[in-house]
């Protein structure tokens, strides 16, 4: 197939299909393989909105310890890291930041929306200072309920996130 | 040069020498709010803390809510604290509503309170060790806490937002056998806890990052107008459960913890021994409770206020005294409610401390002021 394509006179062509190419080329084969690496080493953010934060520490104590299952605890750098938990309320002085840092971070990245408040806004649906959840501000890919969600069912969230992630074409973000 | 990007974040001019750095809210040594810092080389120059990224308007909300339906709300500032910082509400309401409570609901408020004291503490003392790069700090105490977690959740149905203080008493009577339960728990977790000192608080790593790094004078502490552990890690000796006892603190015997050297070591040591004296208090107050007997005082639905009154309630939370002002208009809702929070009282002592340390220093000095943001956004 690509010695078809590479001629002298259409190099450069070529050089700009190379995106394209590849991603035919590897999804079929390599697909599976990108996905599986993507599942199992989920970084998050280390950015706390509300007070679910609370409970996500707690996702990573002895007692649940979220790194078993491929979260890693949230410690990394921005430019590392590929999902975000939005841990309960956003206000208005915390979305805009929140969209900066989703912005910030490189393909590909999902989001877990955890808690009432993330999802709806919660206990402060009618609260002058709070959205009414965060869909109008990042794409959420896994909404996990509670108010505060425990610790079993944020950790439920993140394995629903990674049976996505199984599903999606890996090419999408190459 | 300025390109408005949003508000608060726009370039300015400053000193050559002077960098200005953003700490926060996306920083692992943060939490839920920014604290911009001026430094020359490594020193700090000028901080200036910007909290209320989680300002949820819980007083505005409170006016919209009757006296019930205030509970859940009110009791999210502090989640993993959500007793302590219900209690001031409580008791408010109930002199608002005049309503007695039973001796029994009394004593398990003030074992519910103190179980709350030590999870939250635990909580602080883990994401103080983490952020001083020590992790078996947060493990040790992220994983002891889970068995006082179970213990609210046995008396409460829920992990941490347990609404269990009303206006009246508690929402439920203790279950069977838990004071049982309980004793032993609170033994375990005092031997645990003791462990702790051999692993930090005699750390020579620990000991040089903290001792003598945001010294806090007696004096600085009174006019600055801290509470808490942060006052009595500075030598005064204040604890509102001694100094104005409500429910049935006074009928036990309480030690006040007070530390004379005021910096980053004395203020991290202090939480720790109030853990040890809260246990002390549990085990009082599981001998001295009644067996048996109502736990609630019922109230009607709606209920109002008899007359036009405003009341003052204030109580020692796991950070300091937290007040609670109610005024009620004769109506079912109240017409004013305003918080005073530690933290945010706290806080206000941030800018003093960190002049002249070292950026390095920052994290010690900023967690060990028992600080949590959301409660001091409100």
């Amino acid at each position: 197939m690509l010695k078809d394509l590479i001629t002298p006179e259409n190099a450069n062509v070529f050089v700009g299909k190379l995106g394209d190419i590849l991603e035919k080329a590897i999804d079929k084969p390599l697909g599976y393989a990108i996905n599986w690496g993507r599942i199992w080493s989920l970084w998050p953010v280390h950015i706390e909105t509300a007070c679910c934060s609370v409970e996500f520490g707690a996702a990573s104590s002895p007692r649940y310890d979220v790194e078993r299952f491929g979260i890693i605890e949230a410690f990394g750098s921005l430019r590392q890291c590929d999902l975000v938990v939005v841990q309960g309320t956003i206000t208005r002085k915390m979305a805009p930041r929140l969209r900066l840092v989703y912005d910030q971070m490189p393909e590909p990245k999902y989001v877990i929306a955890m808690g009432a408040c993330a999802i709806t806004g919660g206990l402060y649906f009618d609260s002058y200072n709070v959205l009414p959840g965060i869909d109008g501000v990042i794409p959420v890919d896994v909404y996990v309920p509670g108010c505060p969600p425990r610790p079993e069912t944020l950790i439920q969230g993140c394995i629903l996130l990674q049976e996505k992630i199984k599903r999606m074409k890996a090419r999408k973000f190459v | 040069m300025t390109t408005e990007i949003m508000p608060g974040l726009a370039l300015q001019k400053v000193d050559e020498r002077i960098m200005t750095l953003n700490v926060g809210p996306q920083h692992p040594g943060s939490g839920h709010m920014r604290i911009v810092v001026q430094i020359d080389g490594d020193y700090i120059v000028a901080c200036d803390p910007d909290p209320g990224y989680v300002h949820r308007g819980e007083e505005k909300m409170a006016e919209y809510r009757n006296y019930i339906t205030n509970i859940p709300h009110l009791e999210r500032p502090v989640i993993h604290d959500s007793c302590n910082v219900l209690y001031p509400y409580v008791l408010g309401a109930e002199e608002l509503l005049g309503i007695e409570v039973p001796e029994r609901a009394k004593y398990i408020r003030v074992i519910a309170s103190e179980l709350n004291r030590c999870i939250y503490i635990m909580y602080w003392l883990a994401i103080y060790g983490i952020f001083l790069g020590h992790s078996t700090m947060f493990m040790w105490p992220a994983g002891d806490r889970e068995f006082l977690i179970d213990l609210m959740e046995k008396m409460s149905g829920a992990r941490v937002t347990h609404a269990h203080f009303v206006p009246g008493g508690v929402r439920n009577d203790l279950p069977p056998n838990f004071e049982d339960v309980c004793l032993r728990q609170v033994n375990y977790f005092e031997k645990r806890i003791k462990e702790y000192a051999a692993v930090f608080y005699d750390n020579p790593i620990l000991i040089s990052r903290t001792q003598d790094t945001g010294v806090l004078s007696k004096q600085d502490a009174i006019r600055l107008g801290t509470t808490g552990s942060v006052l009595r890690a500075s030598g005064v000796d204040y604890d509102l459960r001694v100094k104005e006892p409500y429910d049935v603190y006074d009928e036990l015997d309480i030690h006040t913890n007070v530390m004379k050297e005021g910096d980053a070591y004395a203020r991290s040591r202090i939480p720790w021994l109030d853990m040890m004296e809260s246990c002390n208090i549990i085990r009082q107050a599981l001998q001295k409770m009644p067996k048996s007997g109502s736990v609630r005082t019922k109230l009607k639905p709606n209920p109002k206020t008899k007359v036009p009154a405003t009341v003052y309630k204030r109580v020692e939370s796991g950070r300091g005294s937290l007040g609670c002002y109610i005024v009620s208009d004769g109506k079912t809702e109240p017409y004013r409610l305003k918080l005073s929070v530690p933290s945010f009282r706290n806080l206000i002592a941030l800018p003093y401390l960190l002049k002249g340390e070292k950026l390095g220093n920052m994290p010690s000095v900023y967690w060990s002021l028992n600080y949590w943001p959301v409660e001091a956004d409100r």
